[in-house]
């Protein structure tokens, strides 16, 4: 930090011929950092609105950004490649992470004013970007066909408009799937769970996985959203109606003391074991870690789950009338309304969700394929068991599928930590069901609000 | 941006820049001496500005409005005091994280003290390999609030760790530590009493500097090793105890690095590791309150100020300078 000689002991000498040469640096230096200076701030303050390019010929470079693991960034960095080889003007930026920390990053470039272009979001986050216009509307490219959603199922679109907006085009089809250790289960001569099942019934089919394997029978879901929304719905309720929870306390109390009574009949492993499996990490997953017999996940997850373990793996649908689950836009691709490359954003997701070769490429890792008839496709040609049996329970599925219901409205990511936080209080016997289920509650109005 | 609004070079550096400038003399030399002062200094004035300085303004102004970090700041709305009146009055989660790290500060910080001057005490001998042992004592700081650390300590605290195979060799059945809520919190104190090191160094420099006369003297007039210690170690060590205790309570109240990574972000198990710094985090970041956030920032820096403030007024009692006696 310190240099050795301060600089000015050479400035007497200044017609030296020698030590000018620092002095000159130093002053280059010093008009770098200058320079430099306002252009590090001014890139902060630009990405404002601008249509989209006018010469179609122009090199553009688009800023794209996705969460997942290196499968899917290898999947995702081979279709980009083949837009670009059939449109060599187009480049891409291309930045990928881990789930955990996505959002938090995306939310900051945006408030950096640099967010990509175009951006891989999910149904948690869909409406909070939407109602603060992050998000640009997609209505008029579906409406002029540059956005071709003819052959996606129309529910499925649908799932990504917020507040009559479309917000985000679906990436991909998943639903809540219940996948379970069929090499636990074989070994013991246990049946395997199937879909239909009561909560009650898949309860003491838990019980008696544990009982013989001493293995946890099933995950207590009681902390997951998406388990506790499908149950809502067999009740009649919902997660949402309009700006309000769909439920009340009572709901939550009923959701709360079914699965104390799991745990009270050693259906599920203890509560710290259940706090592990509450991670979204695919790879602190029960089923996985062999923890327990069940894990609460996406159909499509399947495949990431199978490799990290060497266990066979089942999917099914959640218990109860698999009517209450639905065609879920796994997660969206989504365009920034500043970007100034709209037009070939929005190209782009057309091309990865509609060309035939893109959306071989891609599989079944963001869920199955929106646009129906490529989804036949891809099922024909898959290979990898795991994919085939995520494809063939949703296929099954498909056939029962209930309505969507709305997106997750803004505070929805804070919902579903408080149901967290509530649920463990109840898991590890810091409160009654009934406490935890007004504490949380009364948590998500203040979230809501 | 302003450069005339820099603070007094003079302070960052080491002394010996005051003594340069003063022997150089005429006015001529130091008038471009403090041009290069501060040109040198440049790079980290930018910082200073553009990283600091600025962006905590900006937040100062943030904690008044409701500003969610998406919303553009051209729409951000003034909301006066609210953001202030609700962490005050209506968010028990707030007051949560502020015990949690109220617990973790008054725990943590004296045990990590004692035992960085305990072991400092044992290793100011001139013992062979002495100098071994400080290094090996040292070097859990120096990883310092590392994520590899962290993840580390939750694999040995976990319930098949290596902390409960070491305790079940005793035939005593171990918790589940870190995903206990009773627990998760002492491992995260444990961590940060082991990394004991920093201030072990400071104190090992203090005992250094006590001269060995007093030693002689007490032990002259009959002082036990527990007298010398209490009358002439303690009293002659108070400056580097008070500058430890300032510095390690600071440090403790800002934990954040093991406690995210322990409970993947969220300060679960059941809210037992929500130190404050989390909380904001997560409040900010995750929930997008971005100028409630700010305020609690704001509300962290004057708590931690007035502390802060209340050791420095406090030190005169039992902080003894021996300046002048040298002099």
């Amino acid at each position: 930090m310190h240099p050795a000689t301060p600089p000015t002991t050479n400035a007497p000498a200044g017609r030296n011929h020698r030590t000018a040469l620092p002095r000159r640096r130093l002053l280059r230096g010093l008009l770098a950092v200058t320079v430099a200076a306002p252009l590090m701030f001014g890139a902060a303050a630009c990405g404002d609105d601008d249509g989209g390019a006018a010469d179609p010929n122009a090199p553009v470079k688009l800023s794209i950004f996705w969460w997942g693991g290196d499968a899917r960034a290898k999947l995702t960095e081979d279709a980009l490649a083949l837009y670009t080889k059939k449109h060599p003007n187009v480049t891409f930026e291309k930045t990928w992470q881990a789930n955990q920390g996505y959002f938090d990053k995306l939310a900051t470039l945006t408030a950096g004013g640099n967010p990509p272009d175009l951006f891989q979001i999910d149904d948690n986050y869909l409406a909070e970007y939407a109602a603060r216009n992050t998000t640009l509307d997609l209505t008029s490219y579906q409406k002029s066909g540059k956005l071709d959603t003819s052959k996606f199922p129309e529910s499925l679109w649908q799932y990504g408009v917020v507040d009559g907006k479309l917000a985000g085009l679906a990436a991909g089809e998943n639903t809540q799937g219940l996948v379970y250790n069929k090499t636990l289960l074989t070994k013991h001569n246990l049946p395997e769970p199937t879909t239909g099942m009561s909560w009650e019934e898949h309860i003491a089919w838990a019980e008696q996985v544990t009982a013989k394997t001493k293995v946890p029978g099933t995950q207590d879901p009681s902390a997951d959203y998406k388990a506790f929304w499908v149950w809502l719905r067999q009740q009649g309720k919902d997660l949402y109606k309009g700006k309000e929870l769909g439920f009340t306390a009572e709901d939550v109390t009923k959701w709360f003391d079914l699965w104390k009574g799991a745990r009270d009949r050693k259906a599920t492993p203890t509560a710290d074991v259940i706090h592990e499996g509450n991670a979204t990490d695919i790879t602190k997953q029960l089923v996985v870690t062999g923890k327990a017999g069940t894990s609460w996940v996406w159909a499509n997850q399947m495949p990431d789950l199978k490799k990290n373990t060497k266990d066979e793996l089942g999917v099914i649908a959640y218990p109860g009338d698999p009517s209450a689950q639905w065609a879920r836009a796994s997660m969206y691709w989504s365009v920034f309304k500043g970007s100034k490359n709209k037009d070939v954003a929005i190209d782009v997701i057309n091309f990865l969700n509609n060309d035939v070769e893109a959306v071989k490429l891609l599989g079944t890792d963001r869920g199955l394929p929106s646009n129906l008839d490529l989804r036949r496709v891809v099922s024909d040609d898959t290979t990898d068991p795991a994919m085939k049996q995520s494809i063939a329970v949703e296929a099954e599925l498909t056939q029962k599928f209930g309505a969507s219901p709305q997106v997750p409205i803004k505070g929805h990511s804070k919902v579903k930590s408080e149901l967290i936080k509530a649920a463990e209080n109840a898991q590890y016997g810091r409160a009654t069901p009934a406490e935890a289920a007004a504490q949380f509650i009364e948590a998500c109005k203040s979230a809501i609000a | 941006m302003a450069l005339t609004t820099a603070p007094d070079p003079t302070r960052r550096g080491p002394g010996s820049d005051r003594a340069h400038a003063e022997r150089r003399g005429p006015g001529r030399f130091r008038n471009s001496e403090g041009l290069a002062g501060y040109v040198f200094l440049s790079p980290w004035l930018i910082g200073l500005m553009g990283i600091t300085a600025v962006p905590m303004l900006l937040s100062l102004y943030l904690s008044f409005t409701n500003y969610d970090i998406l919303t553009p700041f051209s729409e951000v709305q003034w909301v006066g005091l609210a953001n202030y009146e609700r962490m005050f009055t209506a968010d028990p989660s707030y007051w949560h994280a502020v015990r949690v790290t109220l617990t973790f500060a008054l725990i943590a910080v004296p045990l990590k003290l004692a035992a960085a001057l305990g072991v400092a005490l044992l290793l100011n001998r001139a013992w062979r390999g002495v100098g071994v042992f400080r290094g090996l004592f040292y070097l859990p700081s120096l990883l310092g609030g590392s994520v590899a650390l962290a993840i580390v300590w939750v694999n040995m605290f976990n319930r098949d760790g290596a902390f409960n195979s070491l305790l079940s060799l005793f035939g005593i059945t171990g918790k589940p530590w870190v995903n206990d809520p009773d627990w998760a919190l002492e491992t995260l104190m444990v961590l940060a009493i082991w990394q004991f090191g920093a201030p072990m160094v400071i104190f090992l420099a203090g005992l250094k500097q006590v001269p060995t006369e007093l030693y002689e003297a007490a032990s002259v007039d009959g002082a036990g090793r527990f007298r010398q210690f209490r009358n002439v170690t303690l009293p002659m060590l108070s400056p580097v105890i008070f500058f430890n205790l300032v510095l390690e309570t600071i440090n403790g109240f800002q934990g954040f690095t093991a406690a995210f990574v322990l409970s993947n972000g969220t300060g679960g198990p059941v809210d037992s590791t929500l130190m404050y710094t989390l909380n904001l985090y997560i409040t900010g970041f995750t929930d997008l309150n971005m100028g409630y956030a700010s305020a609690m920032a704001w509300v962290f820096l004057l708590a931690i100020a007035v502390i802060t403030a209340i050791f420095f007024s406090t030190g005169r009692f039992w902080v003894h300078y021996s300046d002048g006696e040298d002099r």
